[in-house]
């Protein structure tokens, strides 16, 4: 009784300390109300989607932010998950819940395998390492005819037992509870003993080997866990596309999760839930903002988005989430900070 | 007789061509302060890292109390009794004083694979954190960002950090360079605290520094050892003289 | 019969390879000497490509388009170096991987505007179009086989540079020691435009002679970006020497493993398992190669850093 009741203030000090996350959190809860009379309903589309680049953005910033583990192959787990679920229903098995497992056992799998060949290099090597093996498993579905190929598969959304992902709502909040799962998780992981080591080793990896630990087990640990938060992510994604192609893996998948994490901001957890909101919602309104400008060449909306990219990286330093603390005058980091309740 | 805590047997450490380490074989006692001094490029670095475990020496073996630790890489060094502080200040520049302290507290407790409790609430590794910092002194700069200190604050910090893991063979890797007169005194004056407790192996450019705290003395010179005594015998030895202390 | 075919594809190995090589040696230089993740080598490929196949097109000559794609591709680096790249030296790779990325999709979309989303498809001038017998009873087609020869020149043109020229010295010792080459007081900022858009140049190339036997489409480049990093990290970072073999050895792998490995298969395992599990293997075979050589050699088969 008393852990439970223990548990419970250890969440509440949590969100005490990142109200941001949970703000955004419970305003994708309500988020349904908003666009039911609102009377749109399309924009529930659009929050789902941003809720699963938001979840798996998180994951990797959980490498990539606090670990200092620069992956450009992420994407490769989302693919993971995804195809966890048309490959299980190519042999008959509908139970979303199996989905699930078998999407978080292969990619912590798969994790564990590219992740100890790859962080046995860093820097430069790290990224094209992560790159390649992404690349690798993207052929590698490319190649596989009895799972659609190319073209991949349509999939039936999983069967979660009493939860009918047929009804748009509840498909909602199933991707919602994850999300909120998700940011639950790694809340306490980044403010945990092992979260605190890895940001160490993130600033000074020989003083934490100096300390008599192996970084390289912090950072495989790490790199399991963010390929396990994608891997999730695919699944849910692939039964809220109902399809699911290797193009779900493109490395260009990659590169959108680093922009949704620098545009919102590195190593922070509201971060990425921020900057997939802003990536989604211009990606929906560039067409249109083109469109009304240029009617002709609306479907170019890149030709905004790339130089705003490049804007963001030399002009925009700590992303969305700098920006809101400095307008709300509190400190980058102001949650981490050490120091007695 | 005191007992040797670091056996250094026969190592020898190339660079292509360079022969940085020559057939290197001395003892580091128990409890003793004991300097390793030699002209630049005389490979003190190179040994330290040999002993330290960051590089592997060609042939020979690194003992440290008659356990052969020639193949453990660093951490399972430093959990062997190893601790070390770097030439240039190897701190975690992105936390606070504080944190750097809770952060080896946890490391030294090996508990650093917990996953739920938020480390720098902890109490008890606030209690912890606090002691290791109090050994030199910086408590009262407990909630500085360590990108804020002071140069010397941050050889201190180190100190302390390295300390925190209890070794029983201190690698200190010129604590003094960089530092003004005041903090090389405090240095000196912690080091000195340290004398009889745990085995020290300093490398020092500050000859006085040195004279004044070391016990023993070894020179190196082009990899080699030419001398090793007291205090007294270093500075008598002719073979020093002209190898190094003449040339300076 | 058999021999005919393996003759063959080894020479679409080597030509794959020659061509993987001018984009990888550019790049590695990038990455060694000026430590920047370019990831936008890919669009150089493509601007040499629809450099060469607007400028033919217009001129009606295959030739003059090659020849003046040279300079508009060497002319676009330099103006990248002096426009974006220059700015990116000091920031952390993360940013170097953004921007560049942003790179990407502003060419991507800058020539899906400017020539449409569909393919262009250029045709041989019919001196070019011919066969030649490599071998008694082995026709080989003569663009190929220019290719080659262009690829293999172009690689010989530069590793003399690089081991023979002052510029080729200060190279070098920028891979080494990037820091030692600007206190040698070398100017290191037109070093390196110099390098870019040399590198640009080349990839250009590669993609002017792709352009008639490969599809010319917005984001043709990608795939060459990609192996061309495969060839460099098998390669080691910073070595030309490197990526010349390991792509020679990508190219052939790739290519071969493609057509024979499905069939070699056939021989170990029964047919139908064969023919799922052979072309997916075929095509992860490379990085399967490049996995390999990391366990053992984790900085490439010759790493330029000592």
């Amino acid at each position: 009784m008393s852990a439970i009741r223990d548990f419970i203030g250890l969440v509440g000090d949590g969100v005490k300390a990142n109200q941001t996350l949970w703000l955004l959190v419970f305003g994708f809860a309500l988020f349904p109300i908003f666009s039911y009379f609102a009377d749109l309903p399309f924009w529930n589309d659009v929050a789902m989607r941003i809720m699963l680049l938001g979840m798996a953005a998180m994951g990797l910033n959980l490498v990539l932010g606090y670990g200092g583990m620069v992956s450009f192959g992420h994407a490769a787990f989302i693919g993971i998950g995804a195809y966890c679920v048309g490959i299980s229903q190519f042999y008959g098995i509908s139970n979303g819940w199996a989905h699930l497992g078998f999407s978080i056992v292969t990619c912590g799998l798969a994790g564990l395998v590219i992740g100890y060949l790859a962080l046995r290099t860093s820097g430069i090597y790290f990224i094209m390492i992560t790159l390649a093996f992404a690349q690798m498993l993207f052929f590698l579905f490319v190649s596989l005819e009895a799972y659609g190929g190319d073209d991949g598969m349509s999939v039936d959304r999983g069967e979660f037992g009493f939860i009918d992902l047929y009804d748009p709502l509840r498909l909602y909040f199933l991707i919602w509870c994850a999300l909120a799962l998700v940011s639950l998780a790694l809340m306490f992981i980044v403010r945990s003993r092992f979260g605190v080591t890895l940001r160490a080793i993130k600033s000074n990896e020989s003083r934490i080997e100096a300390m008599g630990l192996s970084p390289l087990r912090f950072k495989m640990v790490g790199y399991v866990i963010s390929a396990v938060i994608c891997g999730i992510a695919g699944t849910l994604f692939a039964s809220w596309q109902e399809y699911v192609s290797p193009d779900i893996m493109h490395w260009t998948r990659s590169g959108e999760l680093m922009i949704i994490i620098i545009l919102g901001g590195l190593a922070t957890l509201a971060g990425p839930l921020l900057g997939a909101i802003v990536f989604l919602l211009l990606e929906e309104s560039l067409p249109m903002l083109l469109g009304a400008v240029a009617p002709a060449y609306a479907e170019n909306w890149m030709i905004i988005f790339g130089p705003l990219l490049i804007m963001v990286v030399l002009f925009g330093r700590g992303g969305l989430t700098g920006i809101i603390d400095r307008l709300s005058g509190t400190r980058g980091n102001a949650d981490h900070k050490a120091g007695p309740r | 007789m005191s007992r040797a805590v670091l056996e250094l047997q026969g190592l020898n450490k190339s660079f292509g061509a360079l022969h940085a380490t020559r057939d290197l074989s001395f003892c580091v006692n128990a409890g003793e302060i004991h300097a390793l001094i030699g002209p630049n490029g005389a490979g003190k670095t190179t040994l330290i890292q040999q002993i330290y475990g960051a590089l592997k020496p060609d042939t020979g073996h690194v003992l440290l109390n008659g356990k052969d630790i020639t193949s453990l890489p660093v951490p399972g060094r430093v959990r062997a009794g190893i601790g070390r502080s770097f030439q240039i200040s190897n701190v975690l520049m992105d936390f606070t004083v504080l944190e750097n302290g809770i952060i080896a507290e946890q490391a030294r407790l090996g508990q650093s694979f917990r996953f739920l409790r938020p480390a720098f609430d902890d109490p008890d590794l606030i209690a912890g954190a606090r002691k290791i910092l109090a050994r030199v002194g910086l408590n009262d700069r407990a909630d500085q960002r360590v990108g804020d200190l002071a140069h010397g604050e941050r050889r201190m910090l180190e100190l302390a950090l390295a300390l925190a893991t209890a070794p029983q063979l201190l690698l200190l890797d010129e604590p003094m360079a960089g530092a003004g007169p005041e903090e090389s005194q405090r240095m000196s004056q912690i080091i000195e605290t340290l004398r009889g407790k745990l085995a020290i192996l300093l490398i020092e450019h500050d000859m006085d520094a040195v004279f004044r705290l070391a016990d023993r003395i070894t020179v190196l010179v082009e990899g080699a050892v030419i001398a090793s005594g007291t205090a007294d015998e270093i500075s008598n030895s002719a073979a020093v003289q002209t190898a190094y202390l003449g040339s300076e | 019969m058999t021999l005919t075919l393996i003759l063959e594809q080894a020479f679409n190995g080597l030509q794959a390879g020659v061509t993987l090589f001018l984009v990888a040696a550019g790049l590695t230089l990038i990455l060694g000497i000026m430590d920047v993740v370019f990831l936008a080598h890919g669009a150089q490929v493509m601007i040499g490509a629809y450099a060469a196949a607007a400028i033919a097109a217009a001129t009606g000559n295959f030739y003059i388009g090659l020849l003046l794609a040279v300079p508009v591709t060497f002319a676009s680096g330099y103006l990248l170096e002096f426009l974006l790249i220059r700015h990116l030296y000091r920031r952390d790779h993360m940013d170097q991987v953004l921007a560049t990325f942003g790179l990407i999709l502003f060419f991507n979309e800058l020539i899906r505007i400017g020539f449409g989303p569909a393919a262009l498809y250029s045709d041989l001038p019919p001196s070019l179009s011919g066969f030649v017998e490599i071998l008694p009873g082995t026709p080989y087609p003569v663009y190929r086989l220019g290719v080659i020869l262009v690829g293999l020149a172009c690689a010989i043109a530069i590793h003399m540079f690089v081991s023979r020229t002052r510029i080729g010295a200060m190279v070098r010792a920028g891979a080494n020691n990037p820091e030692m080459t600007a206190a040698l007081g070398i100017n290191i900022k037109i070093l390196f435009r110099f390098i870019f858009a040399t590198g640009a140049c080349f990839a250009g190339v590669a993609g002017m002679m792709l352009g008639p036997i490969t599809a010319v489409q917005p984001g043709m480049g990608e795939p060459h970006l990609i192996l061309s990093l495969v060839v460099i990290i098998i390669g080691g970072i910073g070595s030309v020497r490197g990526a010349f073999i390991a792509a020679i050895i990508v190219g052939l792998v790739d290519t071969l493993g493609r057509v024979f490995l499905p069939a070699m298969l056939r021989l170990v395992v029964d047919q139908a398992t064969a023919d799922g599990a052979g072309p997916a293997v075929a095509s992860m075979l490379v990085y399967i190669l490049m996995a390999v050589v990391l366990i053992f050699r984790p900085t490439g088969l010759f790493p330029a850093k000592g």
